[in-house]
This record gives C-alpha cells, sequence and structure tokens, in this order.
C-alpha cells in the first residue's frame, strides 16, 4: 500500500489542528481553557506520527502519549497551586479524591433529606453489567471495563455516603494481588523467549500460567457476582 | 570540517534501536551534566536577600525543607535526563529526553510558593507542551520520508530534511525556553534556590548546542 498517498493530507490535516487550536489559545482569556487547548496541539502531534503508518510509528505513539500526558499534569498542579494561592481562604490539609463529586446531601447543604432508592440500586447494576462483560471481553480491553465497573461502584458507594463491605475489600485487594503476580510471570515468561531462546519451554509454561491465573480471575469474578444478592 | 563536529567516535553501546554512543562531544557534554548533576545533589540552596523597595530592612528568602526536597530531586531529573540526551543517537529518544528536560524544568520552579514565579512557570509549561506538536512531527516526518530515526543511518542517506529541521529546531526552542520564547522563562528565575534554578540555564545551553550537532549532521 503506497502510504505517502495518505500522509499527505494527514500531515496537513495534523498541522492545520495545531495551528487553528494556536489561534483559539490566543483568544482565550481563561487559563484552565488554553491549557485544555494545548491539549488539542498534543492530539494534533499524535495524528502526524499515526500518519506515517508503519510499525516503528506505532511503537512512537505511546511515549508521545506518555510525554503530553506528564506535561499536561505537571502545569495542570502548577495552575493549582497558583489559584491556591490566588485565594486567600487556609488551605485545606489534603484534598480528596473526587470530593467535587459530593451530593448536597451530605454536605449539609440541601434542607429536605431525599432518600431515592435509584442512588443505591443503580450503581450496582451499572457496575454488575460491566463487570460482566468485561469478564466475557479478553486481554487488557476487558480488564480495562472491568476495573472501570469497580471503580465506578467504589465511588458511587462513596458519593452517596455508603460504606463498602470488607468482605468485597479483601477480595478486591486478593485480585488485584493474583493480577499483579499472574502479570509478572506473563512478563518474565515473554522476556525469557528473547534472552533465554533455548527454554522455550519454561518460559511458555510460564506466560501461559500468568495468563491463566488472569482469566480465571475473571472467571471468578463472575461466580462471585453471582452470589452477591445483600 | 562540519562533519567533524562531533569528533573522533569513541564506541557505541549497542541496545538494538536505542543506539548510545560516545563521541569526543558527547562525552564531554555528558561528563558536564553528570558533574552538575552531583553539585545540585551535593549542595544546598542559596539564601536570598532581597532589597525592598522604599523600606528599610532587606527580607531573607529561606528555602524551607519541604521545598528543598522536591526540587533537588527534579533538578537531579532534569540532569539525568540531560547526560541521556548527550549520549542518544536516535531522533525520537533526543525528542523524549527533551520533552523531559521541559517537564522538570517546571518542577524545579513548581515548589516554589510565589505567584509570579507560577504564573511564569504556567505560561512556560504551555509554551512546553505546544512545542512537543513541531518536535515530535518532525521525527514523524523524518520517519516517513527516510524511514529510521537513527542519527548514524540519517548521516548517510542523500535527502533534503531542509523543513524537517527547521521545525524541529522550532520545537527544541519552544522545549528549551530560548529566545523567542524565554520572556516566559525569565521570570522563573527569580525564584529563590541557586543550583537548583542554574540546572534549568545548564540544561537549556547543553541541549542547544547538541540540537546544534544532530541537525549538522543529519
Amino acid at each position: 500500500m503506497d502510504i505517502s498517498y495518505f500522509y499527505n493530507p494527514t500531515i496537513i490535516v495534523g498541522f492545520a489542528i495545531g495551528i487553528l487550536s494556536l489561534l483559539a489559545i490566543s483568544s482565550q482569556k481563561d487559563d484552565l481553557h488554553a491549557l485544555i487547548l494545548t491539549d488539542v496541539i498534543e492530539c494534533a502531534m499524535l495524528i502526524i506520527i499515526a500518519g506515517v503508518g508503519t510499525d516503528l510509528a506505532e511503537a512512537l505513539i505511546l511515549p508521545g502519549l506518555v510525554v503530553s500526558l506528564a506535561e499536561l499534569l505537571a502545569v495542570s498542579e502548577v495552575l493549582i497551586t497558583r489559584k491556591y494561592l490566588k485565594s486567600k481562604t487556609p488551605k485545606p490539609k489534603s484534598y480528596k479524591l473526587f470530593e467535587e463529586f459530593k451530593l448536597p446531601l451530605h454536605t449539609g447543604e440541601l434542607r429536605y433529606n431525599i432518600q431515592m432508592e435509584v442512588l443505591k440500586t443503580s450503581p450496582k447494576f451499572l457496575s454488575i453489567v460491566l463487570v460482566v462483560y468485561g469478564a466475557i471481553l479478553s486481554g487488557f480491553t476487558g480488564g480495562a471495563v472491568i476495573a472501570t465497573g469497580l471503580l465506578f461502584y467504589a465511588l458511587s458507594q462513596r458519593v452517596a455516603g455508603l460504606k463498602i463491605s470488607e468482605e468485597l475489600k479483601t477480595l478486591w485487594e486478593g485480585m488485584s494481588g493474583l493480577s499483579g503476580i499472574a502479570w509478572a510471570l506473563w512478563v518474565l515468561g515473554f522476556l525469557g523467549f528473547f534472552l533465554f531462546p533455548e527454554k522455550w519451554l519454561l518460559c511458555l509454561l510460564m506466560s501461559g500460567l500468568g495468563l491463566v491465573i488472569k482469566v480465571g480471575s475473571k472467571l471468578g469474578l463472575i461466580g462471585y457476582i453471582g452470589e452477591v444478592n445483600d | 570540517m562540519i562533519e567533524t563536529i562531533s569528533g573522533f567516535p569513541i564506541g557505541i553501546v549497542p541496545l538494538g534501536d536505542i543506539v548510545f554512543s560516545f563521541s569526543e562531544f558527547s562525552v564531554i557534554g555528558f561528563i558536564t551534566a553528570v558533574v552538575f548533576t552531583t553539585i545540585v545533589y551535593l549542595t544546598n540552596p542559596e539564601k536570598q536577600l532581597e532589597a525592598q523597595k522604599f523600606k528599610v530592612e532587606d527580607k531573607l528568602e529561606v528555602v524551607t525543607l519541604n521545598e528543598l526536597k522536591i526540587r533537588r530531586m527534579m533538578a537531579i531529573v532534569c540532569g539525568i535526563a540531560t547526560a541521556g540526551a548527550m549520549l542518544t543517537y536516535d531522533l525520537f529518544d533526543y525528542a523524549l529526553f527533551l520533552s523531559l528536560v521541559g517537564i522538570a524544568n517546571i518542577g524545579i520552579v513548581s515548589a516554589v510558593k510565589r505567584e509570579w514565579v507560577l504564573n511564569a512557570a504556567y505560561q512556560y509549561g504551555l509554551i512546553a507542551i505546544i512545542s512537543t506538536l513541531p518536535l515530535f512531527g518532525s521525527a514523524g516526518m523524518v520517519l516517513a520520508k527516510t524511514g529510521t530515526l537513527s542519527l548514524f543511518e540519517l548521516s548517510k542517506i542523500q535527502t533534503s530534511l531542509l523543513f524537517e529541521k527547521i521545525i524541529f529546531a522550532a520545537g527544541m526552542a519552544g522545549e528549551t525556553g530560548i529566545a523567542p520564547f524565554y520572556a516566559a522563562k525569565a521570570e522563573m528565575f527569580r525564584a529563590p534556590g541557586s543550583p537548583y534554578i542554574l540546572m534549568i540555564h545548564l540544561s537549556s545551553l547543553l541541549l542547544i548546542v547538541r540540537t546544534v550537532e544532530i541537525l549538522l549532521t543529519i
């Protein structure tokens, strides 16, 4: 396939996005908006690299993405500190993650204490759907979907002011520990193929065992969901 | 004459595609970066005595221990990134080291609790983020045009890379914060804490020289 046929329009698109974002930044007064618009420029950078369309370019996208994320985080941290310095209010000792999502129900600003059943049941339902779907999927995608489901459940329990049961927490800890060990086994086995090719059988078994544990833990999760009925 | 700017080649570290190489030029840059990193690790920051306008007494600025630790770490990261950029002979790796130095430069001043310093760091950070587009974009274009990113291979290929070189130089200028973008960075130097702040200068200088060397050889 002729890559250069596609490459020229891709470059033009990338630079056009970059230049248009620069124009937008120049007319932007709000700091936060300017920061987010610079992230659009990072995406244009990824477009240009992706336009090369070879295996090497594919390998280059990930470091580019990591760098852009690191820069975005660093600058946003600077922005937060500056905002704090600007406001003369005394700083709270530690920021809690996702504190912004707390309902007025628990901060005490809402006058009427409304008990809505859907607030308690819908997160459970949605997270179960996500976990089941992720367990059926394979590979990284499935793990990401499962993790999203669990994270959604944990966050929504916290927002609704409810506690997560100790049993569930222990189970999650165990799952993540097992998953880490399996991951390490898989990586070591994979590395072994290149470093010690003569011991291929051992490495194959190691990575195979890692994969089996990972998939098995996912399937175990399905079994656990069946038992949750409180 | 220009071909021999990197000097006599001493050796190569063959790590697959990611080639590190020692030449007279790169070894000198590497040693300078390492020595300065060691100095930064060993010394305490200076105390700054600020003269006050229309007032009698002067103000003593002290770098607290909390602030010192994070800034020293970022300065060391900056030094290591600079040292790595001196040795690498892969264009994309070099671009990565450049942007790492840009992040570390923001990190060095970000612990300073002064509003104008953080303001300048924010502006410089925006420039650093924006300039990754020309930096990595030109690396991608070089890859598309020649099929390789190794500087050894690029120096053998007889293709005109003028446009890519110009864009790469522009990206470097934004990332290290030299002349057209210096205005955003200059305010950052008013922060107290001398050896850490000097690391920003040193990394920029070494990277500019190295970029010139790279752009002349490919």
